[in-house]
């Protein structure tokens, strides 16, 4: 992907990344305004642009308005105010009616939820897997074909015939990605993707996405994990807890701002126990819960 | 109250810093009673899981019946429990029922747990309604067993009622073991879709596939919910009063846990393009054993009602 590769190196090498050109931009959202039963706020003025090829991830703390963000990017949830446009066209609920264009956009985005549970719905994994494709409109063959493709890759065919109750946490979630990566869309939502997860699992994950990154995916991930972030990321938009962005930068950038987590509620500061004694100085946690000096 | 600032800066009352006491310090053991029905309902609800997952693993042996696809094993088994249903004659009844416990055996199944899972329902729902049929009141004859009179007039068991009664007890034992081998050998989304086979509709398919799929998801977190009442409850939950409410109380916000779930699935599904129409992968090729199987069944079919006419 030839678009995304200075924003690479440029945040390989140490510069700040470029900001995204209009013409690269696949999703941008513009003044985002969003409140559940007309009341509690998500989503209070939030714009957000993403290149092709980017990886995009969306700190926060919990209720801050992540989730909400990518089921509008999604096409699940409409925003009460402000513009949405995927792949340079308008993103409604009236033209999601429309045929051609739904199956179009739900083809090129993928959604991984946070729960596995609602994701894995069909009696089998292979169902799950063939859901995707057959509502595409491929031929059976092809379906059959991509099925199989994708059970290799993600190393679960000794799983196509299980139920899903029969799966745990960890299988569910790679039957769970598996079910969108079948579909081969163009921009991949990742909801709090690490999140429950066993150690081995969560590693897995971040190298299927690092290595989906380089396969030119685009990729959007809600987070509050800070620990893999300049490995899954090339840039983040940080929420804060008034559900609008804080701040926007590189991954290093954002980790050195000890002032802007702080205020974004994604460490903690306060004083606290050494054994019998209660120190005078304070200490800043950070995500692995490493002692830190302030900065 | 007294009150103790703890390092974080907020306020613990005195009485979260003691220790409680537990056991009794002299270590005597109190008085055992017997669990609510509250208990034995939840527990009757893990079993239930339990024995789901282990009859997976059973439907997933390489036997004869699990090596045979799910409609066609459908189809030959409905077409059987018919011919059941026609037969009049014990031997040929018998005959038939043998030869499911051979097919058991085939299909790596345990013959006592197939042999008890099958007798354990035909007295309950046979025996009791039978029993009655036996006696000259009902089914007049020649009566074997006397039982007496009644009104003046002689009450026993006749054998032309215990016929009738053999009859009706070996047909339902026939038709439970045909059932109970379809079920056993047959995975339950398998067994789903092969209901299409009998011209059930897609829909109607999609929407019992999921119902038992989630099923369990709010069987676990019924189990979850009771879980967490009973670590938190100290003295011996018998009270039914207290049960009731919990169950009230579960019942509701597992409405509300299904309802947020079935949302999420919903949005789950349109995510992946699904816009009311119902798609399903196209059924597996059927194999030459699966032609095998349904010749054989033709076959045994005509014999038993051959056999049927010739003995009766």
């Amino acid at each position: 992907m030839p678009s995304d590769e200075p924003a690479r190196e440029a945040a390989i090498d140490g510069a700040a990344p470029p900001p995204p050109r209009a013409a690269d931009a696949v999703l941008e959202c513009r003044d985002l305004h969003h409140r559940y039963l007309g009341r509690f706020p998500a989503l209070a003025g939030v714009d957000l642009t993403v290149a092709r090829g980017e990886r995009v991830a969306l700190l926060g703390a919990n209720g801050c308005g992540k989730s909400t963000l990518l089921k509008v990017l999604d096409g699940l949830l409409f925003a009460d105010r402000g513009s949405y446009q995927a792949f340079g066209q308008a993103v409604t609920e009236d033209h999601l009616e429309d045929e051609q264009f739904s199956r179009g956009f739900r083809s090129r985005i993928g959604f991984i939820f946070q729960n596995s549970d609602a994701q894995v719905f069909s009696p089998t994994v292979r169902d799950e897997l063939a859901f995707g494709p057959l509502n595409m409109g491929l031929a059976q063959e092809s379906v059959e074909a991509r099925v199989a493709d994708t059970l290799a890759m993600l190393e679960i065919e000794e799983l196509a015939d299980r139920a899903p109750y029969q799966l745990s946490g960890g299988q569910k979630k790679r039957v769970a990605i598996a079910s969108v990566l079948v579909m081969n869309p163009e921009v991949l939502l990742f909801d709090e993707p690490t999140a429950a997860l066993d150690p081995r699992t969560q590693q897995w994950l971040m190298e299927l996405i690092v290595e989906l990154g380089r396969a030119g995916k685009t990729i959007v991930l809600a987070t509050h994990d800070l620990d893999s972030l300049h490995l899954l990321a090339d840039r983040c938009q940080v929420f804060g807890e008034d559900h609008t962005i804080l701040a926007e930068g590189r991954p290093g950038d954002v980790l050195g701002d000890r002032e802007l987590l702080l205020a974004a509620n994604l460490v903690h500061d306060h004083p606290h126990l050494h054994a019998s004694e209660v120190p005078h100085h304070r200490h800043v946690h950070d995500a692995g819960h490493h002692h830190a000096p302030p900065g | 109250m007294t009150t103790r600032t703890v390092p974080s800066g907020r306020v613990a009352p005195d009485w979260l810093v003691q220790s409680e006491v537990g056991l009794c310090p002299c270590g005597c053991i109190g008085k055992r009673k017997k669990g609510s029905f509250l208990a034995k309902t939840l527990d009757g609800a893990s079993h239930l899981l339990r024995q789901a997952m282990s009859s997976e693993d059973v439907a997933g042996q390489p036997g004869l019946l699990q090596r045979l696809d799910a409609r066609v094993k459908l189809v030959t088994l409905v077409g059987l429990l018919v011919v059941a249903a026609f037969v009049r004659t014990i031997p040929v009844l018998i005959g038939v029922y043998a030869l499911t416990i051979v097919l058991a055996w085939a299909s790596r199944l345990s013959i006592a747990f197939f042999v008890k899972r099958v007798w354990l329902f035909v007295p309950i729902f046979t025996g009791i309604v039978v029993l009655p049929a036996t006696l000259n009141l009902i089914t007049p004859g020649t009566i074997v067993v006397p039982l007496g009179t009644w009104f003046g007039h002689q009450l026993g068991v006749t054998s032309e009622g215990l016929h009738g009664a053999a009859i009706i007890v070996m047909r339902v034992a026939v038709s439970i073991s045909l059932v109970v081998l379809l079920t056993l050998t047959t995975p339950w989304n398998r067994l789903l879709a092969g209901l299409r086979a009998l011209f059930v509709p897609k829909m109607f398919v999609l929407v019992l596939g999921m119902a038992y799929r989630y099923l369990f998801y709010l069987l676990g977190s019924v189990s979850d919910m009771y879980t967490a009442r009973k670590s938190r409850t100290v003295r011996t939950d018998t009270e039914v009063a207290s049960g009731r409410r919990f169950v009230a109380a579960s019942a509701g916000a597992l409405f509300g846990k299904a309802h947020a779930m079935s949302e999420e699935v919903y949005l789950a599904m349109v995510s992946r393009g699904y816009n009311g129409d119902t798609r399903t992968l196209r059924p597996a090729r059927l194999s030459g054993l699966d032609g095998l199987w349904v010749a054989a069944c033709l076959g045994l079919g005509l014999l038993v009602i051959g056999c049927d006419r010739a003995f009766g």
